[in-house]
């Protein structure tokens, strides 16, 4: 560990406990104030497969899920012999240099030089206290921090929370993690570095909660949609907490039910949102340019998964982006946000919900898998709201118009229950009043001026883009242009860059539509531009390139997996000098 | 001052064909609104699109306008984020039991409190007749030149067995019949369905009102009990030279809005939750 941090994989079957042990693990680490980020692995399957949960934790900020692995817990031989094979190749992910941890059940298997194997007799220690073989896992992870010699009441801590406070069961489990936590240390001794603790506690959050966490915080009343990864982590979150954030949660009979719900309650006034992923989106499309045409306010959360089709259900990709710009027929105003990271998918799920009210038309808010389901520490949240929903007619407005032809394009809402305002609102073009004028005369002069009112919304919301983020970029001579959640990682390549002196820097887009112009000033000069995307074909470059005329390189990844630190710096480096 | 079917008249003159059976629900849903004294600024009328769907640009209310087969989704979230304001859904038998059949079905077995109209007339009329969901068996129609062959749905068995309770038939014949079952459906707390017999006069020369007025009787003019269900789906399968026509079955059951503790206070009105460091603690 001279790296000042540490890489820990839990290996084993679905079912066997992998993400429950590894959530142990990252939360004894987030209440140790470091700095932590974890990554799943795991397949489309309820028992067996090969599924590992991967924990990095540091003092100081963990961008991504790292590279080196220092310490495995393998629960079962075929996890053990995978993780420590110097050929492993699972997307990216490092083979095992540290400590192997194991149950001296598993029997004969492949060993690798470089590798400490720390057998310890788990089963027979868990079998002292319950029958239950899961608590097995408990007694491991206890050695993991025997061996890292930190505090084991903190560990006691996290393991009461797990299992529901000082009942028996708890307190099985905490007696097993210490028995771990003694044997790794007098039989294999502590770690000659100790990682660098204190009493900060961070928050552990995954991007889904996140997402509906910010979504409460400005006002989210109503959230519909239908299971599907891995769009589901925010609906499980919001479904839990229905109760306590008043938020009403409805699981609907489809995804064309789910978006059409949530536009009929915006349309009554509250705030509410619909989430799913490309399959599941695809069914929403229809109903995206009937809020647009209708002019009522909708966020959508999209979780993107590898596709076409059913795709990889469990892995990650960056492949709707074209899907989510061109879903519905017709031209008209929409926003995506992509945000970059856990803490600011909660400021942005906020901002979408204003900017949807304000604009009156769909917002989307792109995450991936990696993004949403994945869980990093985050220091501390505003709580306050900041919320922003535009002007709504009261009852006495004089010759009211729903669709009035504004300067700007937003024309004022009033909803139903109001007195004296009723109009009708249509999917079918309109003029000012919303009367129809596509059915006995059409009226290709209303048509042209109602087309430009809408439209000119997106001139109006184009005034208040804010600037894409940028990293190092002030001195940089190569630009990398990322979108949402490979902000870390490319941050963590452009560094490895930099100490080779390679002066890389990243252009951060966390808006990829309407395209910020302001991307083509940052690339201005450069020596050369590199697009990274978790993709094909390079879709936000397609977009970019189609609007600013700004294009580049492309470095890819599409395998399901997210990149990995050393390996995309590997590859940029060759892309700078092709 | 007390409401009126005035009040109701909207500034655009409906133009479906003349004879068309839609302008009699036009006449039947401002009625029986007015009637029990709702005022058109709580009044929501949700359509998709068809000949029908057209209804809320007619009448002076609150109107959404729609997509082909969704009405019953937006109409449900209306009234979940604000039980103040009646809720109407109206659509035709395409955009109902084709494009909107799961809506239907879910909307009915989760008993929410909003009144669905369907403007039966076997046919789809707006895109100039082709067969729909009930057109009968050997109907010869533009996208059935041989006739149909597919054995028609019947939407008052499928609203029955989804656990509807309460559904009811009707007749463009017999406006003041069915503004009555309409008032007693908005009444009825829950999902009211009620499916109209809607002659289309262009496109379906087999389902004519001389067809219906032959055929149609009153439920209530038999000893006909709506508490039974079993009775219920009989009359529902009766077709043939009589055929009933109004409530079928009616029952009393919770609302999704009674069940749901988020939905015991109007949303629209609850206050909007402000975050508190305890709301957060669980992620330390």
């Amino acid at each position: 560990m001279d790296r000042n941090e540490v890489i820990i994989r839990v290996g084993g079957a679905a079912g066997e406990g992998v993400q429950s042990a590894g959530l142990i693990i990252a939360k004894v680490f987030s209440r140790n104030g470091l700095h932590t980020l974890t990554y799943n692995y795991y397949q489309s399957i309820i028992r067996g497969g090969q599924s590992w949960y991967q924990i990095r934790a540091s003092k100081n900020p963990v961008k991504s899920q790292g590279d080196d692995l220092d310490i495995l817990i393998a629960l079962n031989r075929d996890a053990l012999e995978r993780h420590t094979n110097p050929r492993i190749n699972e997307g990216g992910a490092s083979p095992l240099k540290g400590i192997a941890i194991y149950d001296s059940s598993i029997g004969n298997f492949d060993r690798h030089e470089g590798i400490k194997y720390c057998e310890i007799p788990l089963s027979q220690i868990a079998q002292k206290y319950s029958k239950n073989t899961l608590l097995k896992n408990t007694v491991a992870i206890g050695a993991v921090f025997g061996h890292l010699a930190m505090d084991f009441e903190i560990l006691a801590g996290v393991i009461r929370d797990q299992f529901g406070g000082k009942g028996q069961i708890a307190e099985l489990n905490v007696d097993a993690a210490r028995d771990g936590y003694n044997y790794f240390a007098e039989k294999y001794g502590k770690a000659d570095k100790v990682l660098n603790t204190s009493k900060t506690r961070y928050y552990l959050i995954s991007g889904g909660e996140s997402a509906g966490l910010g979504a409460v915080r400005n006002g989210l009343k109503a959230y519909f949609g239908y299971p599907m990864t891995p769009a589901s982590s925010i609906i499980h979150y919001l479904a839990s907490h229905s109760k306590s954030f008043d938020v009403f949660v409805k699981i609907t009979e489809d995804e064309i039910s789910a978006i059409t719900m949530a536009i009929g309650a915006n349309y009554t006034g509250i705030r509410a949102m619909t989430g799913s992923s490309g399959g599941g989106f695809a069914l929403m499309t229809e109903a995206v340019g009937m809020a647009a045409e209708m002019e009522i306010p909708i966020v959508i959360y999209e979780a993107q998964r590898a596709g076409p089709s059913t795709g990889l259900p469990t892995k990650t990709e960056q492949g709707d982006l074209l899907q989510v710009i061109g879903a519905s027929q017709g031209d008209f105003p929409k926003a995506v946000f992509s945000p970059r990271n856990v803490k600011e998918t909660y400021y942005m799920a906020g901002e979408a919900l204003n900017i949807a009210e304000k604009y009156q038309m769909p917002v989307f808010l792109m995450v991936d898998l990696y993004l949403a389901e994945h869980y990093e520490t985050v220091d501390g949240f505003d709580l306050e709201s900041d919320i922003e929903r535009g002007e709504f007619a009261k009852g006495d407005e004089k010759d009211y118009r729903r669709y009035e032809f504004t300067a700007d394009g937003i024309s004022m809402r009033a909803l139903p229950g109001t007195k004296n305002l009723m109009h009708n609102e249509d999917s079918d073009e309109h003029d000012e009043k919303g009367d129809v004028v596509s059915d006995a005369v059409t009226d290709p002069e209303i048509r042209n001026r109602i087309m430009e009112k809408r439209m000119r919304k997106m001139e109006t919301y184009m005034k208040e883009l804010t600037p894409t983020p940028t990293y190092r970029m002030d001195d940089a001579e190569y630009a990398v242009i990322l979108w949402g959640s490979t902000q870390g990682v490319v941050e963590e390549a452009v560094d490895i860059l930099r100490n080779k002196g390679i002066k890389a820097g990243a252009i951060e887009v966390n808006k990829p539509f309407p395209v910020n112009p302001d991307i083509k000033n940052l690339v201005k000069g450069k020596k050369k531009v590199i697009f990274v995307e978790n993709n094909y074909t390079g879709q936000l470059r397609r977009i970019i390139s189609s609007e600013i005329q700004v294009t580049g390189t492309l470095v890819r990844k599409y395998d399901g997996e997210c990149f990995y630190p050393g390996a995309l710096a590997s590859e940029l480096e060759k892309a700078i000098k092709e | 001052m007390a409401i009126t079917m005035a009040d109701y008249k909207g500034t655009v003159k409906a133009d479906w064909c003349p004879g068309c059976g839609n302008y009699a629900q036009l006449t039947a849903i401002p009625m029986a609104l007015s009637q029990l004294g709702i005022s058109p600024d709580n009044a929501v009328i949700v359509s998709g699109i068809g000949c029908s769907s057209n209804m809320p640009e007619y009448m002076r209310a609150y109107g959404f306008h729609g997509i082909h087969g969704r009405s019953l989704p937006a109409a449900q979230a209306i009234k979940w984020a604000n039980k103040d304001l009646t809720v109407v859904a109206y659509g035709g038998d395409g955009d109902g039991f084709n494009e909107g059949t799961q809506h239907f079905y879910h909307c009915a077995r989760r008993n929410s409190d909003i009144t669905y109209i369907v403007s039966d007339n076997q046919i789809f009329g707006l895109t100039t007749g082709q067969a729909s969901p009930t057109s009968r068996i050997g109907m010869k129609t533009k996208t059935t030149p041989d006739g149909n062959i597919e054995p028609p749905i019947n939407p008052l068995s499928m609203a029955l067995s989804a656990g509807a309770t309460f559904v009811a038939r009707e007749f463009s014949g017999d406006v003041r019949h069915m503004q009555e079952t309409i008032k007693k459906g908005i009444q009825h707390k829950g999902f009211a369905f009620i499916d109209v017999f809607s002659p289309c006069v262009t496109y379906n020369k087999d389902n004519t009102y001389d067809f219906f007025r032959e055929r149609v009787y009153r439920l209530e003019d038999e000893k006909h009990d709506t508490t039974d269900l079993i009775a219920a789906f009989k009359k529902a399968g009766e077709w043939g030279d009589r055929i009933p026509t109004g409530i079928l079955y009616q029952r009393e059951a919770a609302t999704i809005s009674d069940v749901d503790p988020t939905l015991k206070e109007n949303l629209i009105r609850s206050p909007i939750k402000k975050l508190v460091p305890e709301d957060i603690e669980e992620f330390l």
